[in-house]
């Protein structure tokens, strides 16, 4: 939490817990996100970062706790008119055309205004390859199109799960750049991911460990506190320090990655 | 339920069909060119002369009714070949396939006599249609021989249909029904699966998109396509048009024009219902499948039992007594059922069996679109 603003937070969780099994995907997070900020879930692949925006987007139901998003309990259906969610995987329609899937998603949004669609076609710079198929686009462009398709609706609260893998680096400071000209404009973004070195681009970073927040603050502070000159180092020192004080057992990743709990 | 969703989803279906030709193949070139092989194979099976050899070993008396049966033989179209006068070179024969038929005339008092003589037919028994066809044709001819010794003759009439039996006319419906349901039950589980493992139904989920309206567009998407095929289906079962003699082409019908007495509409909202169910039943299925191929795994499971019991090929009063409650929940069963009542019956809406034959194809698309958008939240939750 941000300390002495009066702006009501956007996304609000308590206690947050999801239990796959035997293991607890999300192991008691509690968090707020105030608007026009960027927040970074920094976690190794396994962490739980997925299963926790499942549980914000309301996808995904919590074993105990609270989540609020823009004031309104999670899960509830209404809500995710104003959220943006971009899925790890393309979650696009490889047999319609780019335009096709922009379209499709802002009907599914309730948007019937064209320039929102070509406003977020232009944006990822697809604004010229409207009536190509997904099937030939490049990974990268596709990668655009899944983040084209999330901003149909100019959504308040954006949610990208590892939306720069498999992107290259001149195509990630582009997003980047996206990225900051919304939340500049008041969105909240919250952005996953494994890559250390993008992580200091948030305002604010989230360490995930095995379901629980290792460790909150900007990426000097997080520096800071574990004494180390780069996020990578504090990462593994932080992970050090709290493993035996937790007692946690080195945890598998689940078998299956897509159906299961955490990623 | 927000119409425009639904019809966004409906349409994306009709796009993504667009782009893949070999699905439309597949929906409407594949039951097109079985329909019309059938047809060929059933109209145009050349029946050869039947072949048959006669053997007398029954003394002066068999060698009289030796010669009747050769002369109605003749006359009645089969050919006689004479093989030598022996029971054993009427085998040879028949195992090297100079005949079809062998016939022995036996003394009175083999088993089987009722007094006379007997007259023993032997065939090959290695394909037992052509065996039945060939004895038939024996049968037609003794059957001549002994008309007009003041024995009654027996004409067969027909109630419904043409009054010249044609295999096809009791087939066509049964194919429309079974075509109606097959494709689409595969498309749509496919396409489903791929909702599913693509990411697009997570994505889809996090949009204010109801369940309801999933199922309602996917159910409007596909069954528009199931509609279209019925429509060139039942064009080509039931056209007959001409066409004429154009270059080297010689003139030919297009269509079976196979005999309808019924509403087209009737047969129509029948096979509409049976798809409307064949979609959700996809959607249902696809939840069990990994892959594209356990999507086909399912077909021996799904498709086959209802083409054997479900009134393609016999009725369901013929099967084994413990296979009849089953074939009566299979709702390809019913829409068989309806659609011969409607196409050869020419029954209405007025007909109690195809009331009950619509309202269980009803029923089962009900059952299978609460079971099909069930699996669809269980997915995220």
């Amino acid at each position: 939490m941000t300390a002495g603003t009066d702006v009501a937070p956007v996304v609000e969780a308590r206690e947050l817990r999801k239990v796959f099994g035997p293991i607890a995907a999300v192991d008691g997070i509690s968090l707020d996100f105030t608007p026009g900020r960027i927040y970074g879930l920094l976690g190794p692949n396994g962490s739980g970062k997925t299963t926790l925006i499942r549980l914000l987007v309301g996808l995904a139901r919590p074993t105990s706790g609270t989540a609020r998003v823009l004031g309104t309990e999670m899960p509830e259906r209404q809500v995710l008119g104003r959220i943006g969610y971009m899925t790890q995987a393309d979650g696009i329609y490889a047999d319609l055309s780019v335009v096709e899937n922009a379209r499709f998603f802002a009907s599914m949004y309730g948007v019937r205004d064209r320039t929102a669609i070509e406003e977020a076609l232009d944006l990822v710079d697809l604004g010229g390859r409207h009536s190509t198929p997904v099937e030939e686009l490049s990974g990268g462009m596709r990668r655009r199109l899944s983040l084209a398709c999330a901003l149909v609706h100019r959504p308040r609260l954006l949610f990208l799960d590892e939306p720069t893998v498999g992107v290259d680096p001149a195509l990630r400071v582009v997003f980047w750049e996206h990225f900051r000209r919304l939340a500049a404009d008041g969105a909240t973004i919250v952005v996953s991911s494994h890559v250390m070195d993008e992580a200091d681009r948030c305002d604010e970073l989230l360490l995930i460990l095995n379901g629980r927040v290792l460790a909150r603050g900007s990426g000097a502070q997080i520096r800071e506190t574990a004494g180390t000159h780069d996020l990578e180092g504090a990462f593994l020192r932080l992970a050090g320090r709290a493993a035996p004080a937790a007692e946690a057992p080195p945890r598998e990743a689940p078998p299956n990655d897509r159906e299961g709990a955490a990623s | 339920m927000n119409v425009r969703r639904v019809a966004a989803i409906a349409r994306r279906i009709a796009n993504g069909f667009k782009r893949d030709h070999r699905s439309l193949g597949l929906l409407f070139g594949a039951p097109v060119l079985v329909l019309l092989l059938l047809g060929w194979v059933i109209r145009g099976q050349s029946s050869p002369a039947t072949r048959i050899a006669v053997v007398n070993e029954a003394g002066p008396l068999g060698a009289v009714i030796v010669t009747r049966i050769v002369d109605a033989a003749r006359t009645g179209g089969l050919q006689v070949v004479d093989i030598g006068a022996s029971v054993d070179s009427a085998r040879a024969a028949l195992a090297d396939d100079r005949i079809d038929v062998a016939l022995t005339v036996e003394p009175p008092g083999t088993p089987g006599s009722t007094g006379g003589p007997v007259i023993e037919l032997m065939t090959p028994g290695v394909i037992s249609t052509d065996d039945s066809l060939h004895v038939a044709a024996v049968q037609r001819a003794l059957a001549d021989a002994v008309a007009g010794t003041g024995a009654p003759a027996v004409v067969h009439r027909v109630l419904y249909g043409s009054p010249d039996p044609d295999v096809l006319d009791s087939f066509a419906p049964a194919l429309i029904g079974f075509f109606g349901f097959f494709f689409v039950f595969v498309l749509t589980g496919v396409s489903f699966l791929r909702e599913r493992v693509g990411g697009t139904l997570e994505r889809l989920l996090a949009t204010p998109v109801r369940r309801s309206e999933i199922v309602a567009g996917y159910s409007l998407g596909f069954g528009l396509f199931a509609t279209l095929q019925v429509v060139v289906i039942l064009m080509v079962a039931f056209g007959s048009l001409r066409v004429p003699a154009i270059g080297p082409l010689p003139e030919f019908s297009a269509g079976l024009g196979i005999a309808n007495a019924g509403s087209p509409a009737l047969a129509f909202l029948i096979v509409f219902l049976l798809a409307i169910g064949a979609v959700n039943l996809g959607i249902l299925l696809s939840t069990f499948a990994r892959t594209e191929l356990q999507v086909i795994q399912f077909i021996p499971i799904v498709i086959v039992p209802q083409a054997l019991l479900g009134g393609v090929f016999w009725s369901i009063s013929s099967l084994p007594d413990p296979l009849q409650p089953i074939a009566r929940v299979l709702p390809l069963t019913y829409a068989i059922d309806g659609l011969r009542n409607v196409l050869i019956r020419g029954e209405g809406l007025a007909s109690q069996t195809l009331q009950v034959d619509l309202l269980v194809l009803l029923l089962v698309a009900v059952v299978l679109i609460v079971l099909g958008a069930a699996t669809i939240r269980r997915e995220v939750a």
